[in-house]
């Protein structure tokens, strides 16, 4: 396992299952010792691991091909380990520090801004408790979605006026869709 | 035969009806349109909408479809319609044969009241409680049953009469919480069961889950099986099960196994069910309920005991006897040989409180080889859709005794990859190498003691990031994380790929 390049350093980010950021390292600069060994280009395994059996290994990690996201350009991988699906987004650090920096220039817009609620949880809208223009005051329930049997109240983060509903009782909604818009 | 059902209960109904030679018929809505099960069968019927009330809950629709293609009989499978005994009396008066008990012996069950009732009255110790319906909202109905929940003792459970799955179940810690606990329960229960009736019992705990696999033939001979262990749940719904319940006495199975039938036989209960109990820290059983149907996890108990359930359904269902295996498996239930542990693959995230997750698969690769049975519902790159349960797969393993079973689920998960969605395999993972686990320390509240999804999710993920990143610096340092490809000849791929796949050429040792 001789021979590793060095190069520009790498920001590597996790998203969870509801797509948000989760967490992040930076790898890069100096030699190092990683212990990385390809078997594939779709199969990479933690090396000192890889030869010990299932019930002496310290994870096992499957590295999924690098697929470009259409939605913003950014290479992705997913890494399944010990049963954790991890999908992981990779940039250079680089260019990562100036996204970053763009970010920050944006004028601050959660306190005052409009606030989209999503799903958090892919389900069936059951019963909606607020409609366009009504005023409502932090933690108020706003709609009751059924996710798998079980019912559960969507509160109001803070307070506000409801701009507008995007969904009907009845109405199925996946991760991620708007389903109030609070300004 | 038609199966009225989805996911990997309808596949595996399929498969006896083809092992036995009878032609099957698949019913699936819009949302199931290319689902495995639909594939499985000879025959597929479209019934109705996503919505499960207006596809998997119809009644008429799936008895209209099973006259239009000729079926003779109607295998329920497990939820939806399997415990409505006026879909069971529908089918009968179709002139179909409904592959389970009949519509009176599911209706005597199915009421969870009704079932309290019985079993005290083959003498059989029922968790302390009511036995009567408990009012939800008429105010001198709710004063007594305060006053009922006052002398059981708090924290207690309030119950949904129809219940099951979980559903129409609140735990009241306190008597201020009891008022809208019932509210909750009946209005979740009058919603999923179209009854409303709770009723309140006194909360065991610690307490194992303990259920009996039963057969019965007509002219109420009942039989047991042998018995699971169902303690690892969450949000009252099992995630891991195990047969033969570790840690039990010869005395204390032929006793639990003599209750349910007991219960059973009083029922007139035929064809397949369970009862089950919780088993108390002194050793005690108490009744819970009886589920008249096939159960998730009747699979550990077919790796046990050798039997084929749903040929013995079917067998039974034609007006059979019961078969002479069955026979000889109860002769054995006492002392059963050889162990079975099922772990449940549902789309959850186990960071987050095992939240239902759908959506697409990718890679999907179960393990196989010595020992290991996977019932799945799903094919890699299948779609899940939101609007039913997040059960994809189980994952069954069979050895000798119990420590080789669980080294054997090890070696299993280890082997099993499931991509584009995050699944409960963490959390097996974890149960597996679990010392508790491993010693038979179950409990009901296993979950809450010893699982700890965030932490276990952010060391994965700090592993995952690490290898990652190393890999992304190492493969392809000049370009890699930069933009598009700038060579030329791989337009369809990324400079990652096609780096890694030169590199690997040139790493790969010997």
């Amino acid at each position: 396992m001789a021979g590793m390049r060095e190069g520009p350093a790498v920001r590597a980010r996790s998203i969870d299952a509801a797509g948000r950021p989760e967490a992040e390292l930076v790898v890069g600069g100096g030699a190092s010792d990683e212990q990385i060994s390809w078997r594939d280009p779709e199969h990479a395994i933690l090396g000192p691991e890889a030869a010990s059996g299932a019930a002496n290994r310290l994870s096992r990690l499957v590295v999924g091909i690098v697929r470009r996201r259409m939605s913003d350009g950014l290479m992705v991988r997913e890494v399944l380990i010990d049963g954790w699906r991890v999908e992981v987004e990779l940039e250079a650090e680089d260019r990562a520090a100036l996204r970053d920096r763009a970010r920050r220039g944006a004028p601050a817009g959660s306190t005052g801004g409009p606030l989209a609620i999503r799903a958090e949880l892919p389900g069936r809208i059951v019963r909606l408790l607020v409609a366009g223009g009504d005023q409502v005051d932090a933690g108020q329930q706003l709609l009751v979605i059924e996710a798998m049997k079980m019912l559960n109240e969507l509160r109001a983060p803070r307070a506000g006026r409801v701009g507008r509903v995007a969904v009907a009782a009845g109405d199925g909604v996946d991760l991620g869709d708007l389903l109030v818009l609070l300004e | 035969m038609l199966v009225a059902n989805r996911g990997e209960i309808a596949v595996r109904i399929i498969r006896a009806c083809h092992e036995l030679g009878i032609e099957s018929v698949a019913v699936y809505s819009d949302a199931d349109r290319h689902a495995r099960h639909v594939r499985a069968a000879d025959v597929a019927v479209r019934i109705g909408p996503a919505p499960a009330g207006e596809s998997y809950l119809s009644a008429e629709a799936i008895i209209a479809a099973a006259q239009a293609t000729g079926a003779e009989a109607i295998h329920p499978g497990y939820g939806f319609l399997a415990e409505r005994a006026t879909f069971a009396a529908a089918v009968e008066s179709a002139g179909l044969v409904f592959v389970g008990p009949d519509s009176t012996a599911i209706a005597a069950m199915g009421d969870k009241l009704a079932a309290r009732r019985l079993a005290r009255s083959v003498d059989v110790p029922v968790v302390p409680g009511t036995l009567e319906p408990a009012p939800a909202s008429d105010p001198a109905g709710v004063a007594a049953i305060t006053a009922a929940a006052e002398s059981l003792g708090f924290p207690l459970m309030v119950k949904a009469a129809a219940g099951g799955g979980g559903r129409g179940m609140r735990r009241v810690p306190a008597a201020d919480e009891l008022r809208g606990a019932l509210v909750a329960a009946s209005e979740e229960a009058l919603a999923a069961f179209g009854d409303g009736a709770v009723y309140l019992e006194r909360e065991i705990r610690p307490a194992r889950h303990i259920e009996v696999q039963l057969l019965g033939e007509a002219g109420g001979r009942v039989i047991a099986i042998g018995e699971r262990d169902c303690s690892i749940q969450r949000r009252h719904q099992k995630l891991v099960e195990e047969s033969p319940a570790p840690g039990l006495t010869t005395r204390q199975r032929l006793d639990v196994h003599a209750m349910a039938v007991r219960i059973a036989t009083a029922a007139g209960l035929t064809n397949a069910a369970t009862a089950e109990f919780l088993l108390d820290e002194a050793g005690a059983f108490w009744f819970l309920e009886v589920n008249s149907r096939l159960q998730v996890e009747h699979g550990i108990t077919e790796l046990v005991t050798g039997l084929d359930l749903v040929h013995e359904q079917l067998w039974l269902a034609s007006g059979a006897r019961l078969s002479a295996a069955a026979l000889a498996a109860a002769e054995r239930a006492g002392q059963p040989v050889g162990h079975a542990i099922e772990v449940r693959i549902s789309l959850e995230d186990p960071a987050r409180s095992f939240l239902p997750l759908s959506g697409r698969v990718g890679r999907f690769s179960l393990a196989a080889g010595p020992g290991i049975r996977v019932d799945a519902g799903i094919e890699a790159g299948d779609r899940v859709p939101a609007e039913y349960d997040s059960l994809v797969a189980k994952l069954m393993v069979h050895a000798a005794d119990r420590p080789t079973a669980i080294d054997r689920l090890r070696r299993a998960l280890d082997e099993s990859e499931i991509g584009g969605v995050q699944t409960t395999l963490p959390f097996h993972w974890f149960v597996a190498a679990s010392p508790d686990f491993r010693a038979g320390r179950l409990s009901t509240d296993f979950v809450d003691e010893h699982w700890d999804g965030p932490a276990a999710r952010a060391t994965a993920v700090s592993r995952a990031l690490l290898a990652v990143g190393l890999a992304a610096r190492s493969e392809n340092p000049s370009r890699g994380a930069e933009g598009p490809s700038r060579s030329t000849d791989a337009a369809a791929e990324s400079p990652w790929l096609a780096a890694a796949r030169a590199e690997g050429v040139d790493r790969w040792p010997g």
